[in-house]
This record gives C-alpha cells, sequence and structure tokens, in this order.
C-alpha cells in the first residue's frame, strides 16, 4: 500500500467512480472462497482503498453523496457474495455427511396389551358409552350366588362336579360372571345397567376351541320398561361395534335357567358375508353367545318386584370374540404368552 | 337328534324347502347343526347309476378262492361281467348293482376295474354300502321281485335328505320326530297328522304282573305281553329309516322300541318273557351292592338310590337307562315283555351320573318325558311288533300313580307385549298358542299340553312360547336410560394406567392360568378333584408362572423378553371364601436394575415415591432384593433362567391406596430452581436412600429433587469407603434462591450428613 500522502483536492474528482464499482464488483463476482471476497473487501472498501481515500478528502456534498452510494453497493456486493459462498460451502459439506435412511433407528422397547385385553378394554368402553358400570367380582363364589339365586336347579347340569371346580361342597370356581350381577342387585335397587367381565372356569378338556380358564363379558339390564327388544337392539350395537357396523344380527330361541325367554346371539358371518364358509360351518351366522329376559325367579330372588321391574341379559366368551375377529385357530394360543404372537398386537 | 326327512313329511305334510324349514326351525324352535344326505348322492345323475340286477352265471373266479365271478344282467341286453366277494346268493338271485362311474354313500367313485385278470363291470352291493343297515357278511338279496335295469331308487330307499338339530334340555319333547313335526305345523301353519300307532285288536287277555313299588320314580308303567314272535331282521323301510336317523338296525323286535322313541320320544324296551322269573315285572330301588350285567357287557353294581325293572328274583334293567343282559331279546326268543313306562328325571340323572352311562334312553327320560306319552308309544310299538313279528298280542297292563294336571296359567296379553317389546295383537296370541297346543278360554286361562307341562308353568313361559314365534319380527330398540352416568370406577382406570405404562415401558402383558400344580403357601387353596395336577392349586404369587412363561419365551428364541401380568391372587382366610386381591407381577431381562428401573416409571406415573427397604423374599437373589410398599422388586434368584433377570410383584390395591386422588399443581416456572451437585465419602454399607433421605430431613421442602448420579471407589477413596454424588434441586415457591442460600442449604445437608453418616463432603 501507498503511504499516505496529502493529495490535492483535484484528484478526488478525479476518481472515476463508476469504473471503481464496475471492477470491484467483478472481484467480488470474481472471489472464488470467502477469504478472497473478505481480500477484495480490503482492497476496495478498506481504510485505505481508494474509495475511502476519496470519501475522506471529498468536499463537495455532491460528490460525496454519490461516493458513499458506491460504498453500500459495493458492501452489499461483497456481503452476498459472502453468504452466497458460505451457503454453498454448507452445502458441500452436508452433501457428505449422507447417511443411509435404510438403516433402521435407535431401538425403543415398545411391549403391548395381551389380546384378552384388548376385546376386554373394547367391550368395556362400548358399554360405558352406553351408560353402564363395569363390575369387578371374586372368582371364588358360594354354591348360592353361582347356582341358588340364578334359578338354576339341582339337577341343572353345570351343578355337577363332572363340570365345575368345587373346591368344598359349597364353594367354587365361577362358572360365569353373573355372580356379581346377583350381588350387584341385591346390594341396591333398579336401574341397573352393569358390565361384568373376567376369568371363569369349566372342566373342559384343552383342545383348539376350549380351555378350562376363560373370560366373560356379562351384561345385566335391569329398570322399569325393558324388553326383549331392548336386548335385540343393544347386541346388535354391541355385535356391529365389534364385528363391523354392516352386519346382521339375529336372535333365536334357546333356553337358560336365569333368562325367560332366553334367545343365542348370532352375527352374521363376517369372512362370508353370510354365503356359507369354513368359519361359520357354512350357516352363513356365527354363534355368539347366549342370553335374554330376566327370569322372574332371579329379579324376586333379590329383591326386586317383576310386575314393576323387567331386565336383560347377556354373558359371551371374550376369547371367542377375538378368535373370530381375527381367526386364531387355536384359543391355547392365548395362553402360551409366545412374544411372537403377542407382537402382533 | 337326526330328522330325516321323509318321516318327518309323514307327520305333517309342509311345502317349505328345506333350507326354509332349517331357517323356521333354528329361530323359533331349536338349532339345526347340518343338513346332510344320507345313503345315495342324488346328483350328476348318480341315482341313475344304482340299478336292480338278475344273477345269470355265478361262479368261482379262475384266479381266486375267495371271489364269485358273475353275469349280471341289469337290463342292458348285455349281461355284465362282476366281480363279488360274498357267496350268500347264486344265478337267479336279484340284486342290487352300482355301476362304474356311481358315487357310493361313502363318496368313492366305481370305476370298471381288473381283479385278478378278469374284468368287474360294476359291483353288486350289500346293505352297509347303501348305508341302509349294518349287514356287510354278504350283499344285499332283493326278496321282491323286480325286473333287472329298473332304478333301485324305486325299490329302496336308496337316500334321503337329514336335518339334525341340537334341543335344549327343557325340551324333550323334541326328541322325536312326531315333535319336531309338531313345531313344524305351528310355525307353518299347516295340519298335523293325528301321532302314530293304531291299536291292532288284542288275541287274548291274559294277566299281566306288573308291580311298582315306588311310584315316585316310576309314575306309570304300561306293561304289554306278546306271544308267537318271530324275531327276524327288520324290513327295509325300518331299517333305511333307523339308518337314516342314526341307529344301527338289530331286529324287528329291538328295532320297533328304537323306532317308537325316535318317532315319538318315549324309551321304550322289551324283555324276553321267558326269561322273566315268574314272568313278573317289578320296579323298585336297587339294594345295596346289587349287581346287574347290561347290555353291554358290563357287570354294574348299583346302590339303593338306584332305580331297577326286576323280575321275582333280580334286576333285569336299569330304569330308563339300559336293559340286562340275560333279558334281552334275541333270535330264539318268542314271548315279549314290552315296556312303555315313565320314570323320573332327577334320580334317573344321579343313576347315569354315577354309572357314567348315557344312553339314548337317559337323554331323554332326565329331561323329564310326558307320562301321558307312554299310551300313545305303546300302541304304536305293538302295532308295528305285530305287524312284523307275526306275534299275537295277548296281555296288558297299565299301573300308575295319579299322574299330574296340566297346569293352568293366567295370561294378559299387554304384559306380553311389554316384555317383548312388540305388538302382538292378543287374536294372534291365541292363534300362536293354539296351534302349539295350548288350549285358551275366553278369560285367557291357558291350558299347558301335558307334553309341556314341566317347561311353561307360570304367566312369562306362556310369553316365551309366543316371542319365539316372532322373533325376527322383534325390532332392534335400546333401554330408555335414567338416572344412569357410565365410568370406569377408580380402580380401573388406575389398572389401565398401569397397564399402560408397564407397555410403555416395554413390557408384554401375560394371560397364565391361576391354578398351579403347587404354591408356596401352604394354606393356598387346593382343588379337590383337579382336571390336571398342573392345575390344582389357587395361586397366592404370580410370579412363578412369568418366570414359566419367560422360559418358554426363551425356548423358542425370543429375545427382548419382558412380560407382566394383572390377575387375581387368592389368600387363604380361613374362612370358607379367599381373600381376592389384584396383583401386578412383572419379569425382565437385565437383573435388578431393570426392574427397579420399571418399577419407578411406575411409581411416579401414580404419583407416588417408592420407599425401598433391603428385604429376603423367595424366587430373589438374597442381596438384591427389597421391599416396596405394596411389595417386593429384586433380582431373580440366579439359576432359575440363564443370565440375569428383576421382577417384582405389587398388591395393586395397596398401591392404588396410596396414589393420590389427583396431582397438585404447583408453581415450578415463575422462581427457577438451583441445582447443587455434592459429593459424600461415606463407609461402603450406608444406603444411597438413606443419604438423600437424611439431605431431605436437612434441606427441608426447598430441596425438590434428589437423586445419586454417581458412586465411586477406588483413587482418592480411603479403602471401605465409597464416594456418593447427589444431583440436587433445590426450590421456594415464593423467591429465586440465590447463591447465599445455595450456600446455607449446603452446609445444613453437609453437618447433618457428617453427624449421621461420618461423610465427607468432597471439594
Amino acid at each position: 500500500m501507498n503511504p499516505e500522502e496529502p493529495k490535492p483536492l483535484d484528484t478526488v474528482a478525479a476518481v472515476d467512480a463508476a469504473a471503481l464499482e464496475t471492477e470491484a464488483l467483478g472481484a467480488a463476482a470474481a472471489a472464488a472462497t470467502v477469504d478472497a471476497v473478505q481480500e477484495a473487501r480490503v482492497r476496495y472498501l478498506g481504510r485505505r482503498s481508494e474509495l475511502k481515500q476519496a470519501l475522506r478528502e471529498v468536499r463537495d456534498r455532491e460528490t460525496g453523496m454519490a461516493l458513499n452510494a458506491v460504498r453500500e453497493r459495493l458492501e452489499a456486493a461483497f456481503d452476498r457474495r459472502r453468504a452466497e459462498l458460505e451457503r454453498a460451502e454448507r452445502e458441500r459439506d452436508l452433501a457428505e455427511e449422507q447417511v443411509d435412511v435404510t438403516l433402521q433407528g435407535t431401538a425403543y422397547r415398545r411391549g403391548a396389551l395381551h389380546p384378552i385385553t384388548l376385546i376386554r378394554r373394547e367391550v368395556e368402553d362400548i358399554f360405558v358409552g352406553l351408560g353402564y358400570e363395569v363390575v369387578d367380582g371374586r372368582e371364588v363364589e358360594t354354591v348360592h350366588y353361582i347356582f341358588d339365586q340364578l334359578n338354576m336347579g339341582p339337577g341343572h347340569v353345570t351343578r355337577s362336579p363332572l363340570h365345575t371346580f368345587y373346591l368344598t361342597e359349597n364353594t367354587l370356581l365361577r362358572t360365569e360372571t353373573s355372580a356379581s350381577q346377583i350381588r350387584v342387585m341385591e346390594a341396591r335397587q333398579p336401574p341397573v345397567y352393569m358390565v361384568s367381565l373376567g376369568r371363569v372356569y369349566r372342566r373342559d378338556t384343552p383342545d383348539p376351541k376350549r380351555y378350562p380358564i376363560f373370560h366373560q363379558v356379562e351384561g345385566l339390564a335391569v329398570d322399569r320398561g325393558i324388553t326383549l327388544a331392548d336386548l335385540k337392539g343393544t347386541l346388535q350395537l354391541l355385535l356391529r361395534r365389534l364385528f363391523g357396523e354392516e352386519r346382521s344380527v339375529r336372535i333365536r330361541t334357546s333356553f337358560f335357567p336365569f333368562t325367560e325367554p332366553s334367545v343365542e346371539a348370532d352375527v352374521e358371518c363376517f369372512i362370508c358375508g353370510g354365503e356359507g364358509c369354513r368359519v361359520c360351518e357354512y350357516e352363513g351366522w356365527i354363534e355368539v353367545g347366549g342370553a335374554g329376559v330376566v327370569d322372574e325367579n332371579v329379579l324376586r330372588n333379590v329383591g326386586y318386584d317383576p310386575e314393576e321391574y323387567s331386565g336383560f341379559a347377556f354373558g359371551w366368551g371374550l376369547e371367542r370374540i377375538f378368535m373370530l375377529r381375527y381367526g386364531l385357530p387355536d384359543i391355547r394360543m392365548l395362553w402360551q404368552n409366545d412374544l411372537r404372537l403377542l407382537r402382533q398386537f | 337328534m337326526k330328522v330325516p326327512i321323509s318321516w318327518l313329511r309323514e307327520y305333517v305334510a309342509y311345502e317349505a324347502s328345506t333350507a326354509e324349514l332349517v331357517r323356521r326351525l333354528t329361530i323359533s324352535t331349536c338349532n339345526v347343526q347340518r343338513v346332510f344326505r344320507h345313503g345315495v348322492a342324488d346328483e350328476n345323475g348318480n341315482l341313475d347309476l344304482f340299478r336292480v340286477g338278475r344273477v345269470l352265471e355265478a361262479g368261482q373266479h379262475p384266479n381266486a378262492d375267495r371271489l364269485q365271478l358273475c353275469l349280471v344282467d341289469v337290463g342292458e341286453g348285455e349281461p355284465r361281467q362282476i366281480v363279488c366277494g360274498a357267496w350268500n346268493f347264486g344265478a337267479g338271485a336279484t340284486v342290487a348293482v352300482a355301476l362304474p362311474g356311481a358315487v357310493l354313500p361313502g363318496g368313492q367313485k366305481l370305476e370298471r376295474a381288473k381283479l385278478r385278470g378278469s374284468v368287474s363291470d360294476g359291483m353288486i352291493l350289500s346293505e352297509r354300502e347303501l348305508e341302509l343297515g349294518q349287514d356287510h357278511a354278504g350283499i344285499l338279496v332283493l326278496s321282491e321281485p323286480a325286473e333287472p335295469g329298473t332304478p333301485l331308487a324305486d325299490v329302496l330307499p336308496l337316500g334321503e335328505e337329514v336335518i339334525e338339530v341340537e334341543t335344549t334340555p327343557n325340551r324333550p319333547d323334541l326328541l322325536a320326530v312326531y315333535g319336531i313335526a309338531r313345531e313344524v305345523a305351528a310355525l307353518f301353519d299347516v295340519p298335523l297328522a293325528p301321532p302314530p300307532g293304531v291299536e291292532p285288536p288284542r288275541a287274548a287277555d291274559e294277566p299281566v304282573d306288573v308291580r311298582v313299588e315306588d311310584f315316585e320314580g316310576c309314575p306309570r308303567y304300561i306293561g304289554r305281553t306278546f306271544a308267537d314272535v318271530t324275531v327276524a331282521p327288520s324290513p327295509a323301510w325300518l331299517k333305511a329309516r333307523l339308518a337314516a336317523a342314526g341307529m344301527r338296525p338289530i331286529s324287528n323286535v329291538v328295532d320297533v322300541t328304537n323306532y317308537v322313541m325316535h318317532a315319538l320320544g318315549n324309551p321304550l324296551h322289551a324283555f324276553d318273557r321267558s326269561k322273566l322269573a315268574e314272568g313278573r315285572i317289578v320296579v323298585r330301588r336297587a339294594r345295596r351292592r346289587e349287581e346287574i350285567r347290561t347290555l353291554d357287557g358290563n357287570l354294574r353294581r348299583l346302590d339303593e338310590r338306584d332305580l331297577v325293572i326286576a323280575d321275582a328274583s333280580q334286576a333285569v334293567a336299569i330304569a330308563g337307562i339300559m336293559g340286562g343282559a340275560e333279558t334281552e331279546v334275541g333270535e330264539e326268543t318268542t314271548e315279549v315283555l314290552l315296556e312303555a313306562a315313565n320314570f323320573e328325571p332327577l334320580g334317573l340323572l344321579r343313576t347315569s351320573e354315577r354309572l357314567g352311562l348315557r344312553t339314548e334312553g337317559s337323554n331323554r327320560w332326565e329331561k323329564g318325558v310326558d307320562p301321558y306319552l307312554a299310551e300313545q308309544a305303546a300302541a304304536l310299538a305293538t302295532q308295528l311288533i305285530v305287524e312284523l313279528s307275526e306275534a299275537r298280542w295277548t296281555g296288558q297292563t297299565d299301573v300308575h300313580a295319579d299322574l299330574p294336571e296340566p297346569p293352568v296359567v293366567t295370561l294378559r296379553p299387554e304384559r306380553a307385549n311389554r316384555l317383548i317389546g312388540l305388538e302382538v295383537l292378543p287374536g294372534e296370541q291365541r292363534t300362536i298358542l293354539e296351534r302349539l297346543g295350548f288350549d285358551l278360554s275366553e278369560e285367557w286361562r291357558v291350558t299347558v299340553p301335558t307334553w309341556r307341562a314341566r317347561d311353561v308353568t307360570r304367566e312369562v313361559d306362556v310369553i316365551e312360547e309366543i316371542a319365539r314365534m316372532k322373533l325376527d319380527e322383534v325390532p332392534y330398540t335400546l333401554p330408555v336410560r335414567r338416572e344412569m352416568f357410565g365410568r370406569l370406577s377408580r380402580a380401573q382406570r388406575l389398572r389401565r394406567l398401569v397397564e399402560d405404562v408397564m407397555v410403555g415401558c416395554g413390557f408384554f402383558e401375560v394371560y397364565t392360568p391361576s391354578l398351579l400344580a403347587q404354591d408356596e403357601h401352604e394354606q393356598a387353596l387346593r382343588i379337590p378333584e383337579p382336571q390336571s395336577s398342573e392345575q390344582s392349586v389357587l395361586r397366592t404369587r404370580i410370579l412363578p408362572a412369568l418366570i414359566e412363561a419367560a422360559r418358554h419365551n426363551l425356548a423358542v428364541g425370543n429375545t427382548g423378553i419382558a412380560l407382566f401380568e394383572i390377575a387375581h391372587v387368592y389368600l387363604p382366610t380361613g374362612d370358607e371364601l379367599p381373600e381376592e386381591r389384584w396383583r401386578l407381577a412383572a419379569i425382565t431381562e437385565g437383573g435388578f436394575s431393570a426392574a427397579k428401573g420399571a418399577l419407578e416409571t411406575l411409581h411416579d406415573a401414580l404419583g407416588v415415591r417408592p420407599v425401598l427397604v433391603r428385604a429376603r423374599e423367595s424366587l430373589y437373589h438374597p442381596g438384591k432384593t427389597a421391599a416396596v410398599q405394596a411389595g417386593v422388586v429384586g433380582e431373580l434368584e440366579p439359576g432359575l433362567l440363564e443370565d440375569r433377570w428383576g421382577a417384582f410383584e405389587l398388591d395393586l390395591d395397596t398401591l392404588l391406596a396410596v396414589a393420590p386422588e389427583r396431582p397438585e399443581y404447583e408453581d415450578v416456572i415463575t422462581f427457577p430452581a438451583l441445582r447443587l451437585d455434592l459429593a459424600f465419602v461415606v463407609d461402603e454399607d450406608v444406603p444411597a436412600g438413606d443419604l438423600i433421605d437424611a439431605a431431605r430431613e436437612a434441606a427441608g421442602p426447598e430441596l425438590r429433587d434428589a437423586r445419586v448420579f454417581d458412586v465411586y471407589r477406588g483413587e482418592q477413596i480411603p479403602a471401605g469407603r465409597k464416594s456418593v454424588a447427589l444431583a440436587l434441586e433445590f426450590r421456594s415457591p415464593a423467591r429465586t434462591l440465590t447463591d447465599e442460600d445455595g450456600a446455607r442449604l449446603r452446609d445444613a445437608i453437609a453437618a447433618a450428613l457428617r453427624e449421621r453418616f461420618s461423610a465427607e463432603l468432597r471439594a
């Protein structure tokens, strides 16, 4: 750099602002690196640059303003070029950091609810939505709550030790969850809208369809004016939620000591749509479980007046619902607890 | 119960298709399990391939001693050569022939074949091959003359449609073709034929010696005697009907008893009268240890609760269940005593259970057969015995107690509508009931038919009869609820939360049996007669079953095993019912800290601070186990499973009881926290938890969180001592804590720990 020397005033005018600007803009555009931009900036805008010198020395206002405008434009041009180069550099760097996006990510453990719980929750939620309460009951019960109060006479088949697990003459593992319904009804007057879900026990030899322990959902509604039609509507609603809104539902006659009239509920086969297939055994309908209008004797047993109140009840196996819906071939798989099965749900 | 359609149509001439019949029966009467064709299939011209044949020549097969080579005229002009393995016929016999291409009842398709060098251009059939009976000793020789080439279906009942129904225990009347016919007549509103059986004239009036000592067990006993009986195979129509109904034809007399049972629902029995001591029948309870050899050849021991049919000296049948071998009707029998009785259901059921002996007869009696039915059954049996065995009916007696009057109940038609939820006009209600055999007065007094007298005793039972006939029309409605609000209880909601937290921690939920082979609790409840020894005791802990489940998963090569279960345990109380409590148990790969981490997350989610105290418990590592408020957490005892595993088991009721109802809001935003890391050197045996407890006590409520972030032993730490580094977080709800506050709190904690544990604060 030239040492600073005083220059005569006329040199200022001699600076060809336009040429200088063109030259500086060319240098900015030519700079290939951030450093080169910086060098050019110092050369054209630095303290000792021709432009700065001219600005220091300029005296007339008009020239000063023109030179300042040049300076501002050059500042902006250098900034722009610098940013451009920085962006390019960053892009170059990032491009080198590519990952294989198909590699798996950091592993988080994920567990799963058991299929029976999934169905249990689904059924609970449907009935909670309908205004029912969910009642937990005990599994070891007395003959009074399992059989006597449910109008099951001394000849009823499930009373036989061939079908039922007795602990003593008077206590047994519940064969259905209805005992908890009796306990609720004994404790208060209608209205009662409840479902009870849980384990029940029957002396069945394990095979693909049966296991001596399984889970039931039983529902009970007792109120003024409850009808068989209300049962039919409730079952249809439940079955459509579980198996598809377009399914047909029918009821057909049956017999249980604790209901009169008694019915079985069938849902139209959701595999074949009623055409007939292996799942529905070519009937087009799949049996889901028993139901009926609560027998007058049961109401009387708990101190309800059957002339004033009526009710309906139903009871189904949760495993069966799950197996039907997912096509699980063997109930015993639900008790094996193999992660290969559990991970799927 | 199998119902051959042709048999059904004999009693009720309905017009509907079988599919419609099945649909209506299923909705209103009983479930139809299946529809099948018994005998020869009637598809693709199959029936045309079964013909009447006349044997023109029959002789020894040149290359096989046991085969005959026959020439059979099947009406084609040219006879066919057929090889046959039976020898009960010769030239001139009229036989049943299947031609090549025919599909036999078993599904086998017949081909033209070469047997030992000779072409067989068809097959001469036996009864069994046609499903007309059991006889397979020889081929079926037709007794009635028929032209060769006549379709076999014209002379024999070759096949027919059968429906198989599943009836409910309240409907013994449906265990009869006539009973099903009665329903069909009501369903389709078509006439029902009168019950089958027209008594022939009685040839003599000899006395029949029947004594009923126990009218409770046997309210009615009709005994009829027959002489000059010729026991022989039944005619083809009877054999075919029994076979189609799933019964084995035996001989005319025995077949008649089975036929009548199937037709009307009243089981019968026939004795060889000449083998009854003094020709007498006594209905009584068995004597203690009395024995009888039953028809199936088994010797059975009875007791005083069992009802028997005896002769003058010994039991000759177990009443209603099975006859005795000694008085069985056989080929040589010429005198028969027919029993058409009625037995009480419950005692008979108990006997059948005690003996483990269930028969077609007991299956009906145990449901309660109409005592008025015996007469009709006797009439039909008498008619058939006389017809088929050329016997003479020589005597009869009918011993009975007062038979029950059928129930009469008052029906309120409006109540029926109220219960069903469907408007059925009174006139229609009346028609429905009358078609089903009920009798109604003007005032709606309903007299129940005798065959329904056990099942229909109340107004609501009559309402069910109307309802079942209208089930298809009942609308779908929902209860109009009042005053009800549905929600899960707090315990149920928290159980779901626990499940979700465990799943979030990577655990899989499992379901294991409540019954185990054994439980460590000495008083654990035991099933006196378990189904298997593997499931005989009600568990008081869940962990053992989880160890089993983990073992299964290891054995099949699964990895990442972490399991939990929520279920009841059954704690003995000394009373007859155990205390049932909800438990959560979990097991995971990875030792103590893996289990404790999940336990802490669970407690955090419930807003409970776990308090751990070193403890010992079976199945856990003695040095790596702690008691926590609601249970136990620890490392699994080494050796139970490969590698290190952690586990815990918590009483959920206890855990949920200490969980706050709802979290309390506090302002942790306005005044920032002050954080200090302090390390103390203490003796090796001082638990970190004790340091934290003491720090909390010394610092007061401003200490909001304290956790151990490092435990160090080694250089700069004397032997037998360790350095425990604590991360402490202080906050005041009222102001920002200053450095001076920090110094004050640090000094207070350091002083307390120095005093309690000789702890040195490291610089």
